[in-house]
């Protein structure tokens, strides 16, 4: 009886859902439960929240469960599920406090214990956790002295540990049944700490959370957050527009259409800085005869004007970046600024090194060799890629260095790139605010990392020993000034664009904070979005 | 006449031309299957011969890598360290026992992968197809009818038209158009969300508003197609000898071209049927993006950009068994219509 009242009720629901068209929703009952609606560009590769690391899988995770430490907006690390920390003295011991009362969304209390087990599986290798396996690399042990203590002692003195408590917490109870995380039955219903319970999961549909109303931080002012599985771009907007989507990061090149467009009354525009750069790679290794000069490299990049560059195509999305130490980070040097557009010294500098048109014919040369290499690149969806390669091929043409585009899908891009094979290679590096991760880029030891393209400096050698080793905060940040002095004038990744993240949301939807990490995965996440009220 | 002679053929002599048929079906499947097996062995060396692997971190990834411990670990796991022959070889054999695998993305079944994609995958390309055979072959008929009128003309140009419509610009257009400006139908998806699935009535109607863009895009384009084959064909046969005869006998121009028309468009007709039947499984990658759609066709594209080796095995075979099945079942339906081929 009650079975078929609930389907009569749901058939109502339906039938109206059915009738209403996209521009009903305006009209929405205030009472009803508040949804917001996000889109995704694929599945979440797991749900077990610790398995595999894509950023998909990551922003969901954050979503239903919670973590010790959590990154503010401002990129400030705070305790969430801990309450506080503390190091050794010679930084080679972390122990956390765990806050009381945060309890699972199924009432059971979460223990250090379950850090524990959940430090265990991300460090597993059957759980494919890219992200934290390689965070917690330092860790010696790590154990539970009491229900509220966890204690985690590390090989060497560490900064970087701290960022690894950012691992989404799983609990002990319910994951530890299943052999395989990835698969078993946890991950089909994954409970967390979060504040948004798992409701379903429609493989290529759509993904359902709902208010934690036992959340320790406070339930959630949206009653339901709902994902919609939106493979193409285009769609998504299109979604946006007729009112299936409440916000979207827009695509760069429908980004001046969306804010003058006949609906954009709608929405509300925001643009924010994200820690991410779209660098030239030069290959200074033994791979490529063009780049091992470091005035060749600081010639091309004097050879653009960005400026320009960013107020034109880039829409305003883009500002020139200097290193790779983001400036919104506290870690960036501010006396650096990016090196200026100036042609006539880049022309000096192709001539200092030993490359000038010797045949008249247009080219520039060097003991015979013409100045023509290959940029390479990967198809990507995001900003402007295609667009920066033809603007810099363009700049360089007109100093005699020609470049030849070569995009490739991103799979064999990446092959190439790291077999060493290629001349010079953009695509976007999204970083964390944490700079040691920058050992796996720049270190003369880290070929089998990220150091592709051949760079073996002693002096960033040192300076990255330097901020890995210091223990005070005063003594890392020195080490790193001195880093990015080195980097800056060896222009060994020209970090050509710092970039915005373009998003549009209903303009109803207040709360959303901008971090140069995004909006999904700082303490300024959903958890504190609310809808306007009169919704209309 | 004729269908007396193919009548009185299958009286005389019906058990001898069923073993006949039967042993061409059973050659067609022995040759089919060994095809099968080559069509796999070619597509498990053009993933291995193809650049990147399925433990590639994703492009999103900034910095994150898997530790060079945890990389050899999952190599071992995947058994990417084996031997190819060998890593085949296992696919192979728990194929044979009707295991496809797990796929390397998520690590879940790939028959439970395909399974749940498979309905809707075959939902939409059959009501496709059957929306352009119900379109097209009036259409085709009627051009045929007075070639070079101005309705074949007219039906010609309007079917080249949309024929030359690339269907992302054609589903933008329809998008814009339903979705957005008129506000009729759903903008992508298959279900509005929030929806059970039940059985209602209601369910089933939010079910049929999601496909109906997707149902038009994938048929406009082979309803071009179709209805120039009909056309074409029905042209052939109207100058055919049989239909000459019929209209001699003092059969109607209308009887003549639709009974004896038809019935010799039909063999072309059946080819191209077994050769649709593919299409049912095969999804389509385009639509299925933009419609945002969960079928097999962007599964196909994911575990191809993903190097997923199990799941484009299944998606192969798939499609070729299916391709199998078509061109077996043609054969068949030839010699039940032809009574020359059913005399062998």
């Amino acid at each position: 009886m009650k079975r078929s009242a609930r389907s009569v009720a749901t058939s109502v629901v339906l039938i109206s859902v059915a009738c209403a068209g996209p521009g009903d929703r305006s009209a929405s009952d205030a009472s009803a439960p508040s949804v917001v609606r996000a889109s995704l560009a694929q599945d979440p590769a797991s749900l077990s929240l610790l398995g595999k690391s894509d950023l998909t899988t990551e922003i969901v995770a954050y979503q239903i469960t919670d973590a010790l430490v959590r990154y503010d907006p401002s990129l400030r690390l705070v305790p969430r599920v801990a309450e506080s920390w503390s190091w050794s003295d010679d930084r080679t011991e972390l122990r956390f406090r765990l806050r009381e009362g945060v309890r699972w969304h199924d009432g059971a209390p979460v223990t250090a214990d379950d850090v524990v087990f959940t430090v265990e599986r991300a460090r597993d290798p059957a759980v494919e956790n890219r992200t934290f396996a390689g965070l917690f690399r330092d860790l010696a042990t790590i154990d539970a002295p009491d229900p509220r203590t966890v204690r985690a002692r590390f090989h060497s003195a560490s900064h970087g540990a701290l960022e690894a408590f950012l691992v989404p917490l799983v609990p002990r109870h319910l994951a530890g049944k299943d052999a395989d995380l990835l698969t078993g039955a946890y991950s089909r219903h994954p409970i967390g700490c979060g504040p948004f319970r798992f409701v379903a999961h429609r493989p290529g549909q759509d993904l359902e959370l709902a208010a934690n109303d036992d959340y320790w931080d406070g339930r959630p002012a949206i009653d339901r957050l709902v994902f919609k599985i939106l493979p193409d771009a285009a769609t998504s907007y299109q979604a946006l527009l007729s009112g299936e989507l409440d916000l979207l990061t827009v695509p760069a090149a429908l980004w001046e259409e969306a804010r003058s467009s006949a609906e954009a009354g709608r929405f509300s525009a925001l643009s924010f800085s994200t820690l991410s750069v779209w660098p030239v790679v030069w290959n200074q290794g033994s791979g490529s005869p063009y780049f091992r000069d470091q005035r060749v490299r600081q010639a091309l990049v004097h050879a653009l004007d960005r400026e320009e560059f960013a107020r034109t195509i880039g829409r305003g999305l883009a500002r020139p970046g200097i290193t790779t130490f983001h400036p919104d980070t506290v870690w960036a040097d501010p006396d650096l600024s990016p090196r200026p557009y100036d042609r006539a010294l880049a022309a000096r500098l192709l001539d200092e090194a030993g490359w000038s048109d010797s045949n008249g014919d247009g080219v520039r040369d060097r003991n015979g060799i013409p100045f023509r290499f290959t940029l390479l690149l990967p198809t990507s969806s995001r900003l402007l890629t295609r667009q920066i390669a033809e603007w810099e091929q363009q700049s360089w043409a007109s100093l005699g260095v020609v470049a030849e585009i070569r995009q490739l899908e991103w799979q064999a891009f990446r092959e190439l790139r790291n077999s060493g094979r290629f001349d010079a290679a953009s695509y976007n590096l999204l970083f964390t605010p944490e700079p040691d991760q920058f050992w796996d880029l720049f270190h003369s030891s880290a070929t089998a990392a990220y150091n592709v393209y051949g760079l073996a400096d002693p002096e960033v050698d040192r300076w990255l020993a330097a901020g890995r080793e210091a223990v005070s905060d005063d003594d890392r940040r020195s080490a790193y000034r001195k880093l990015q002095r080195r980097l800056y004038e060896l222009e060994a990744v020209s970090c050509t664009f710092y970039f915005s993240t373009p998003v549009l949301h209903d303009r109803r939807l207040e709360g959303l904070t901008p971090s140069p990490i995004d909006l999904w995965r700082t303490t300024a996440g959903p958890q504190v979005w609310r809808w306007a009220a009169p919704r209309g | 006449m004729a269908d007396d002679r193919g009548t009185a053929g299958v009286a005389l002599g019906s058990a001898p031309r069923v073993a006949r048929m039967l042993r061409a079906i059973a050659r067609r499947l022995t040759s089919g299957f060994l095809t099968l097996l080559l069509l796999t062995v070619l597509v498990f060396s053009l993933v291995k011969l193809a650049p990147g692997t399925p433990l590639a971190e994703a492009a999103d990834e900034g910095l994150a890598r898997l530790p060079p411990t945890t990389q050899a670990e999952l190599e071992r796991l995947y058994h990417l360290d084996q031997p190819l022959h060998w890593q085949y070889g296992l696919w192979l054999t728990s194929m044979l026992r009707g295991d496809l695998g797990t796929s390397f993305h998520d690590r879940r079944p790939v028959t439970a992968k395909i399974r749940e994609r498979l309905g809707t995958t075959l939902g939409l390309n059959a009501a496709a197809l059957a929306i352009s055979i119900l379109l097209a072959v009036p259409l085709g008929a009627f051009a045929a009818w007075r070639p070079g009128s101005w309705p074949d003309r007219s039906i010609g140009l309007v079917t080249y038209f949309v024929h030359a419509l690339p269907v992302f610009c054609g589903a933008l257009l329809l998008q814009i158009a339903f979705s957005v400006h008129l506000g009729w139908l759903p903008l992508a998806g298959i279900a509005t969300d929030g929806t059970a699935s039940g059985g209602t009535l209601a369910t089933a109607l939010d079910r049929i508003r999601h496909m109906v863009l997707p149902v038009v895009c994938l048929s406009y384009g082979s309803l071009a197609y179709l209805s120039r084959f009909v056309r074409a064909t029905l042209l052939e046969n109207a100058s055919a000898e049989s239909t000459l005869a019929a209209r001699a006998r003092g059969l109607g121009p209308v009887v003549a071209f639709v009974r004896h028309g038809f019935r010799l468009a039909a063999i072309p007709m059946l080819t191209l049927a077994g050769l649709l039947l593919p299409a049912l499984v095969g999804g389509s990658v385009i639509v299925e993006s933009i419609f945002a759609v969960p079928g097999l066709g962007r599964m196909f594209l994911d575990a191809a950009l993903q190097r997923d080796l199990p799941v484009l095995l299944g998606l192969t075979l798939l499609a070729g068994v299916s391709t199998l099945v078509g061109i077996v079942a043609s054969d068949v339906a030839y010699s039940l219509v032809d009574p020359r081929l059913r005399r062998g």
